[in-house]
């Protein structure tokens, strides 16, 4: 089992170089069609034509679009994606300096979407044929249309405003020290034995989280329940009953494991759609991550780190589609060779 | 000593719109202990629902609204949830129907034998897994301790089937209910399961009720019968004396209608129509089996027969009983196929390879379906391929239709070679060849009508008709084929499960082909029905001309149809002539296996691949 799921993550990985390339490739020429000139936004507003045409020169910004290309695939396969125009530091380590705290947010989202998904959806099936069961229908398709931003202004509103019970704003509340070891504020907190720190963080953590979360939760709920009732209809579940089995059991130990498989494939591209909803919720939160570093970096034209940033999620979203499809693979034992 | 399982007035109803209809009416039976009991009977006549009704575990808006159902003497009915839930596993074990999908996919079999025995007390893990290993040995299933870190996929059928009953028999039950254990199996495991649920039985000295819609096999295995139709029991008594000497029409026309498989090849005795559906039931009066009987008389529509001993424990439910041994089928169809006839279609060496792939690069793995397969078929001429599931047949099937083209070898039609795919070869083919498939049910576009279906042919091309034409040719074909002309109009999923096999044949005789394969297209269906489309087969043959390949594995089907046979081993033609010849004189091992799983049509003789006498190892 273990060499094929190896196999099949060098396949990925093997896959993921073509993609990369070609995501790259667009996001370059996209970005150098917009009506903005790198060049002149890096000089004082005073700068004469002649030291805007000089500094072009010197950005390279003068060659064919392709010669532009090669050198920035060459800069960025060494490790270099080029110098942020406004914040005048490089683009790569700008996004490892933030990535992480999007990582963890989007991490904790995924568990709390994990959890209410599954726990919702587990009720919603235990509900069926009850009186409650269109309620709880109309419940779930209500969650269904709320989109996280709209969830981050309701929690931010009633628990930070109203309530006062949870910090809004930021990693962590502010005079604590903030160390950078890894990069992830949980890890690094407890690694330097803060566990102060560690609890402010989680208590930031828990808003923006639960907003994505929340947001994400009810198509897993759904989807959970509708495998469910597909499985409910296979034999074995009824040869388990007839064995004796308990209801509880019947669901838990056989029906369950079943129905989960759908419904991973299905928060696995979630998590995609999810890491790109970080934005929205990072900006809503002033938090720290990746999300506020390209709203930044859009509203300034700042073209390398948009295009860093780019590539960022797009190799994040690869990595998370692999890790999935090798748990599936590790859950279902139908997929693995014989 | 109280019977294992006895049954007074039973009465399970059905919620039909606002209407209950009886899917079982006043069923008495009574099981004792170390006795098999059939319940016989074609598909909706309620025999599962038993099996159902003693674990209470009815599909939605069935419930047992009548009537007691004993277990040694204990009310089932009357037990709180719990106290039965307490037996099922442990005193009543259920043997299913298809065992491939009865075990759970994403468990190993010893994890689900292990949860098994867990629940029936057994708390060192150590020890249960030494029972389990005993207990698969016990069922001849080879290398146990390997098996129980399998996953079912990786198991034959017959492999899931074997793991089933051993888990049934696991906790030395006193009644298994096996409800059709062999129909999703293929035909050479008949016998070895059968055999190893009979020795189970002994063994344990267990009641077993054992359902199933095979009457020559019932005659084999069971000690009594209960024959079933349309929720009621026809017919019962010692099994070999209803099969062989039956009361009930119905049981004889039953009887009649299953193709033999020794001396003269008899014609098919056709009931007409099919088993009432629940809501055709709901309005019916009399006796339920009156508008197909031969014998119905004004009387039997009616009042409905009452349950009357005929003989010293035997009962039958009919008015009529003395003139039931005078149904006969009507005089067989002259099959001649002239030896004259010019081969029409014909296969010459063809062979066809997959490669399975596997691993980081890709090491190729080579199957070979088809090894060097030749074979012709003549004009007007039924021609079979048997063989068991995976032996290549339906591989032949998609090579001849154009679905997958060989890898060595020539397919000639009408003496062109049609092998390769090109557009030409594509229209030769669908000119001259048309499929019949297996399933009823997923081969007929359920968003389409029936007249948009059956003439798809016509839609496009050189055989392009408007629409008024190929309603006209719809109507041809459905009289051709023995169906009401209104159905022209409905959907597939107004059409029960004869009536769409129909359907397919008369799509496939839409352009009227030369040769017609047919892929186990009587398979799934009930006996009355598979004698209906049989006789038409060999009605159309006659009427039409077209040649046929017949691939089935219902030996008895074939014999009935095709006057010539193949049979088809791992991928190898390993025997080919005519039908009489090679089923009375079987060469090869694998033909001798297939001929000797079909049960023998008298009742009282032995069968010797069951004989449970001879102790097997």
């Amino acid at each position: 089992m273990i060499a094929t799921v190896i196999t099949l993550i060098a396949r990925r990985l093997l896959a993921a170089i073509p993609i990369l390339l070609i995501v790259s490739a667009l996001l370059f020429c996209l970005l150098r069609t917009l009506p903005v000139d790198p060049a002149a936004m890096s000089l004082p507003p005073n700068a004469t034509i002649a030291e805007i045409e000089a500094k072009r020169r010197e950005m390279g910004l003068d060659r064919p679009l392709p010669e532009q290309y090669v050198i920035w695939l060459h800069g960025a396969l060494h490790g270099d994606l080029g110098q942020s125009i406004q914040l005048r530091r490089p683009a790569g380590s700008l996004v490892t300096a933030t990535l992480p705290a999007t990582i963890q947010l989007a991490v904790a989202a995924m568990v709390i979407a994990g959890a209410l998904g599954f726990g919702g959806g587990l009720l919603l099936f235990h509900l069926r044929g009850t009186m409650l069961e269109p309620v709880a229908d109309l419940v779930s398709i209500l969650l269904l249309s709320i989109p996280e931003f709209l969830w981050g202004l309701i929690l931010l509103f009633v628990f930070g405003v109203l309530l006062r019970a949870l910090p809004f704003t930021g990693e962590v509340a502010p005079g604590l020290p903030v160390p950078h070891i890894s990069g992830f504020l949980l890890i690094d907190s407890l690694l330097i034995g803060h566990p102060d720190v560690f609890y402010s963080a989680c208590r930031h953590l828990v808003l923006p989280a639960t907003a994505l979360g929340l947001a994400f939760s009810p198509t897993i709920m759904r989807v959970l329940r509708s495998s469910l009732f597909d499985v409910y209809h296979e034999e074995y579940i009824q040869q388990a009953r007839l064995r004796g089995l308990s209801e509880r059991q019947v669901l838990l130990g056989h029906a369950l494991k079943n129905a989960a498989l759908p419904t991973l494939t299905l928060a696995g591209v979630q998590f995609g759609i999810l890491f790109s909803g970080t934005l929205l919720v990072e900006v809503i939160y002033s938090y720290p991550g990746m999300g506020n570093l390209m709203v930044d970096a859009v509203r300034n034209a700042d073209l390398p780190l948009i295009q860093a940033i780019g590539l960022t999620y797009c190799i994040v979203v690869l990595l998370i589609n692999t890790a999935v499809d090798s748990l599936y693979l590790v859950l279902n034992p139908k997929l693995r060779v014989r | 000593m109280a019977a294992a399982l006895q049954a007074c007035d039973l009465v399970v109803d059905a919620r039909i719109g606002d209407a209950l209809v009886p899917v079982i009416r006043d069923l008495s039976f009574e099981l004792q202990a170390g006795k098999i009991l059939g319940l016989i009977g074609e598909s909706g006549a309620g025999k599962s629902m038993v099996g159902r009704a003693v674990a209470q575990l009815l599909p939605q808006g069935f419930a047992i609204t009548a009537g007691a159902l004993f277990f040694e003497g204990k009310d089932l009915l009357k037990m709180p949830p719990a106290h039965r839930r307490f037996l099922l596993g442990r005193a009543i074990g259920f043997i299913p129907q298809a065992p491939l999908t009865a075990l759970n996919p994403v468990l190993t079999i010893g994890a689900q034998f292990d949860e098994h025995l867990a629940r029936l007390g057994c708390t060192s893990s150590r020890e249960r897994r030494q029972s389990a290993v005993a207990m698969l040995e016990a069922a001849r299933l080879p290398r146990p301790s390997d098996l129980l870190r399998c996953y079912p996929h990786q198991l034959s059928g017959g492999m899931c089937q074997r793991v089933l009953i051993a888990m049934a028999f696991a906790s030395d039950p006193r009644l298994v209910i096996a409800d059709e254990p062999t129909t999703a199996l293929d035909v050479t495991l008949h016998a070895p399961i059968i055999r190893l649920i009979a020795d189970m039985q002994r063994r344990h000295r267990t009641a077993v009720l054992f359902i199933t819609h095979d009457l020559r096999l019932a005659a084999q295995i069971c000690d009594d019968v209960i024959v079933m139709y349309a929720g009621r029991a026809v017919e019962s008594g010692p099994a070999r004396a209803v099969l062989s000497n039956p009361a009930h029409p119905y049981t004889r026309c039953l009887q009649l209608a299953n193709p033999s498989m020794q001396g003269d090849c008899r014609a098919l005795y056709v009931m007409p129509e099919q088993m009432p559906s629940l809501r055709q039931l709901a309005g019916m009066s009399g006796c339920h089996f009156a508008p197909r009987c031969p014998l119905a008389m004004e009387d039997c529509q009616r009042v409905a027969p009452p349950d009357q001993t005929i003989a010293p424990g035997r009962r039958a439910a009919c008015l009529h009983v003395a003139t039931t041994p005078s149904i006969a089928a009507k005089a067989p169809a002259a099959m001649a196929a002239s030896a004259a006839a010019r081969p029409v279609l014909a296969l010459e060496g063809v062979h066809k390879r997959y490669i399975v792939r596997a691993g980081l690069l890709g090491t190729a793995r080579i199957v070979t379906a088809v090894k060097n397969a030749s074979f012709s078929i003549r004009e007007n001429e039924f021609v079979a391929l048997v063989g068991e599931s995976g032996s290549g047949k339906s591989t032949i099937a998609r090579l001849l239709v154009g679905l997958e083209q060989p890898d060595a070898g020539r397919i000639l039609l009408n003496g062109e070679d049609v092998g390769s795919a090109s557009a030409r070869n594509h229209d030769l083919r669908t000119k001259s060849l048309q499929m019949v498939f297996q399933d009823p049910y997923s081969a007929l576009n359920p968003r389409r009508r029936i007249a948009s279906i059956v003439t798809q042919a016509m839609e496009a091309g050189s055989r392009h008709a408007d629409w008024d034409q190929r309603l006209a040719r719809t109507r041809d074909l459905l009289a051709e084929v023995g169906l009401p002309s209104d159905l022209a109009t409905r959907f597939p999923h107004q059409l029960s499960g004869g009536q769409r096999q129909r359907i397919n044949i008369a799509r496939a005789l839409c352009t009227l082909p030369t040769v017609l394969i047919a892929d186990e297209i009587v398979s799934g269906l009930d006996v009355s029905i598979q004698a209906q489309l049989l006789n038409l087969l060999a009605r159309l043959r006659a009427e039409l001309g077209f040649a046929m390949l017949f691939i089935s594995h219902d030996l008895s089907a074939v014999r009935f149809l095709c006057s010539r046979v193949l049979v088809m081993y791992r991928g190898e033609i390993v025997e080919e002539g005519p039908t009489e010849t090679v089923f009375a004189d079987p060469r090869h091992s694998h033909t001798r296996a297939l001929v000797s799983s079909v049960p023998p049509d008298n009742p009282e003789a032995p069968w010797p691949a069951f004989d449970v006498a001879q102790p097997t190892v």
